[in-house]
């Protein structure tokens, strides 16, 4: 099938769809391919624009004068962080936070993690340490372990509830039943839990969490929160969710679970792509192209013994050196080299050595955005996405 | 294909998608029933996975997975081994072979019609395993293999088989006879060849060398068509699943390439005709609120959501595209008394979705879809080409004129 689009997506996760939604806005046809659900479904769901010092935005004006952020402008990362914002809350899932202030979230070993905005459900999440902590668990859940978290407190308790399943996808699934929902309430009420917080893995639901944790908060009268948990993580899939539902609201067209085989080129335009799988090859031809398709985990970036190969459109890459120096003998310490590979991009977003004319970069693909090292993921991915569709700005 | 399983990094994304996991704790899993277990899987050894049989095929994971593992299919192939190496009971032998049962049923329509809502026959079918918790479809006499097989100009530059689907032809053929007079009146040959079932259900229930016969058979007629300029068009989603994938792949029919490559779905091949511009056709106003849910196999086709840009085009439709919720049917899954409460949770969970949007008419490609969420949510549930059909209804005759004229 033929279809001609002002834009062709490449990648589907939080900068892709981040930047199909704000070129939908402005009324262009957008089109979003991807191989299948983005890495953001195992995200915690929390926004971190930048884990350095108390004001992220600040903080950009620190980075290494090569950082994507620095393309993008503190402004307009502000400006693209709330225009996520908007589409959270009108999807049902509202963030809370500042852009100006990094905040903590409990994480399920009891440790804390710096993010900036953060899911309604682990709003209350930043708690000071003096007061009481109470962890809700299920019985024999999966991978969450309250005593992780109650024996780095001095003053905290837990208590299990038996949800008759053990996974979190079969909870969740069952506190969006109305029957299930009131008895895990009344047995909340039953507990005689000291004056608090109340912590809960994120649990509560997928589609309907914030009914769900509004319920049971106003249930017991306390101030309850979610603690992220190791994938299938709800609050990542809740984000994925209502980006794609906001995706499908506005027009774009999906094509999901294909991958691209070819790509065509006419001069120094990209004309269409070809997606792989069974059946007739689907062409999908487009104006403008943006590259979203992650690094090496989404499978945008390859690397191999001693290259990194781009693997759409085989753009030429950044590496930092040779194989020896790509990783830090210290596993744990902030920033391997190799972190810093990519695609590197002029201040329009359009990649570097290539005669390529329409064609826009922008999320984790792009070079020297050392994620891990500065925890900028999900913020970077939004802002270089809406930054790259502006730049773009759709043909028409 | 065969090493696939060894490109999973155990994400879980498929488990994050898939409908049985989230409410059958019996049901391991697509991660573990597919990637993780195949590795201890040995054609030498026989299936003893007992659990892959919860799998409803619905390919959410398939679409899911970003590493191409596609655990759908891994598990797919261990149903059939499981299915070839066990009994199998009484109901997985009645849905593998629906395309009989069908053409029985419709050959004495009335009776049938007349006695599956007896509670006797209710606890009868209860007893061979079979659930009634939906009302079993009604059965047409008038079914679409005894319909007009062509229509059209002979001499149309655009020629397409029909091929229609089990559902269609036996319990709902006015869609048919809707589609095919719809392609006719674009412009466009209809022909409706003898045809069988395209052997998802043989498959489905385990029975893989009945579905190879199905298969064989259908691929020799379309195959015949393909090489003489004609396009396969199908409305079913199951269906056109089954003959872009299944016959190139699980089912191996020699034909299966050709005909992958030439099958389109309806909506998919009227969007073509707009776009080469053999056709321009003028979409009259409907005011609706129509609620579109997505039947798992479109989504696995891979082809996006072709019935939605046509209902872009149609001044006055409003929208709303539902495509998280499997309805819990899934073909014969959901008729099977052991899966009732699988399928009556999911079915819930879609309902409120659809509720949630509060629309005018509920929309779906797949019959499984249509009857379930029909039923239970209450709302007139049609066939997209329907409301296409309705929007060109009025113009129609103008638009065959210009077809014409155009040859």
């Amino acid at each position: 099938m033929n279809a001609i689009y002002d834009v062709v997506i490449i990648g589907g996760g939080v900068s892709g769809m981040m930047a199909a939604i704000s070129l939908a806005e402005k009324g262009r046809k957008v089109a979003v391919i991807s191989k299948g659900d983005p890495v953001c479904c195992f995200s915690t769901g929390c926004i971190d624009v930048l884990a350095d010092g108390d004001d992220p935005l600040k903080g950009i004006g620190s980075l290494p004068d090569n950082h994507p952020y620095h393309l993008v402008g503190e402004e307009a990362v502000a400006h693209s962080l709330e225009l996520f914002r908007g589409i959270m809350s009108d999807g049902g899932m509202p963030y809370v936070g500042e852009v100006h202030a990094n905040r903590k979230v409990l994480a399920s070993l009891g440790r804390c993690k710096i993010t900036c905005l953060v899911p309604e459900t682990m709003a209350f999440s930043a708690f000071d340490p003096d007061e009481y902590l109470h962890v809700v668990s299920f019985y024999k859940m999966k991978d969450f372990y309250p005593q992780y978290i109650t024996s780095r407190y001095a003053n905290a308790g837990y208590s299990v509830f038996d949800a008759q399943v053990t996974t979190t996808a079969g909870i969740a699934e069952k506190f969006e039943n109305r029957p299930f929902l009131e008895t895990f309430i009344s047995w909340l009420q039953g507990l005689d839990i000291p004056e608090g917080r109340i912590a809960i893995p994120a649990v509560l639901g997928r589609s309907l969490a914030g009914d769900v944790y509004h319920e049971i908060s106003a249930g017991c009268g306390r101030k309850i929160f979610e603690i992220p948990t190791l994938p299938p993580s709800m609050p990542g899939l809740r984000l994925f969710d209502i980006l794609k539902k906001a995706l499908l609201q506005k027009g774009v067209n999906l094509y999901w679970g294909r991958g691209i085989y070819s790509v065509e080129k006419l001069g120094n335009q990209i004309e269409a792509v070809t997606l792989a799988g069974a059946g007739r090859a689907t062409r999908v031809e487009g104006k403008a192209f943006i590259l979203a398709s992650g690094s090496f985990v989404s499978g945008g970036l390859h690397a191999s013994m001693d290259a990194v190969t781009e693997t759409v459109f085989d753009l030429p890459t950044y590496l930092p050196g040779g194989r020896e120096t790509w990783f830090n003998d210290d596993f744990f310490a902030a920033g391997h080299e190799i972190e810093k590979a990519g695609v590197r991009v002029d201040s329009s977003f359009r990649p570097v050595d290539t005669k390529i004319e329409n064609l826009y970069v922008c999320g984790s693909i792009l070079a020297f955005s050392e994620v891990m090292k500065y925890r900028c993921g999900h913020g970077m991915a939004i802002a270089t996405g809406v930054a790259a569709a502006e730049a773009c700005g759709g043909p028409v | 294909m065969e090493f696939d399983f060894q490109h999973c990094i155990r994400c879980t994304v498929c488990v994050a998608n898939c409908p049985v996991f989230k409410v059958d704790t019996n049901f391991p899993g697509p991660k573990q029933s597919g990637p993780d277990a195949e590795r201890f899987r040995s054609d030498n050894e026989a299936s003893v996975d007992r659990w892959v049989q919860l799998c409803s095929q619905c390919k959410r994971c398939d679409v899911a997975c970003p590493y191409g593992v596609n655990p759908a299919q891994i598990i797919l192939r261990e149903q059939t081994r499981y299915g070839e190496g066990h009994f199998r009971p009484f109901a997985y032998r009645l849905f593998a072979n629906n395309y009989w049962l069908g053409a029985l049923n419709s050959m004495i329509a009335p009776v049938v019609n007349l006695m599956t809502p007896r509670m006797f026959v209710k606890r009868v079918l209860h007893l061979f395993g079979i659930s009634t918790s939906i009302p079993l479809p009604q059965y047409r006499v008038h079914s679409m293999n005894r319909s007009w097989r062509w229509k059209g100009r002979r001499r149309s530059r655009k020629k397409v088989v029909f091929f229609y689907g089990c559902f269609i032809n036996y319990n709902r053929p006015d869609i048919g006879r809707g589609v095919r007079d719809l392609l006719a009146s674009l412009g466009v040959r209809v022909v409706i060849p003898r045809q069988v079932c395209c052997g998802l259900p043989a498959l489905g229930n385990g029975d893989i060398a009945t579905a190879r016969k199905f298969a064989r058979k259908n691929a020799r007629i379309l195959a015949g068509y393909i090489d003489r300029g004609y396009d396969v068009i199908y409305t079913c989603t199951s269906c056109g699943l089954s003959l872009t994938q299944d016959y190139p792949g699980i089912l191996g029919v020699p034909e299966g390439k050709k005909i992958s490559e030439n099958t389109y779905n309806l909506h998919e091949y009227i969007l073509k005709l707009v776009e080469q511009e053999y056709i321009k056709p003028t979409f009259e106003p409907l005011h609706r609120k129509v609620a579109y849910h997505i039947p798992c196999h479109l989504r696995a086709l891979g082809i996006g959501y072709p019935a939605v840009r046509l209902f872009e085009k149609i001044p006055g439709l409003e929208v709303h595209i539902l495509e998280d919720n499997c309805c819990g049917l899934a073909g014969s899954y959901g008729f099977k008394k052991k899966h009732e409460e699988t399928s009556a949770r999911l079915c819930a969970d879609a309902v409120r979705a659809i509720k949630a949007v509060g629309p005018d008419i509920l929309v779906s490609d797949c019959g499984a879809c249509k009857m379930q969420l029909g039923y239970f949510s209450g709302i007139p549930a049609v066939d997209p080409s329907e409301i296409v059909r309705e929007s060109l209804r009025n113009t129609r005759e103008g638009k065959r004129a210009k077809g014409d004229s155009r040859l």
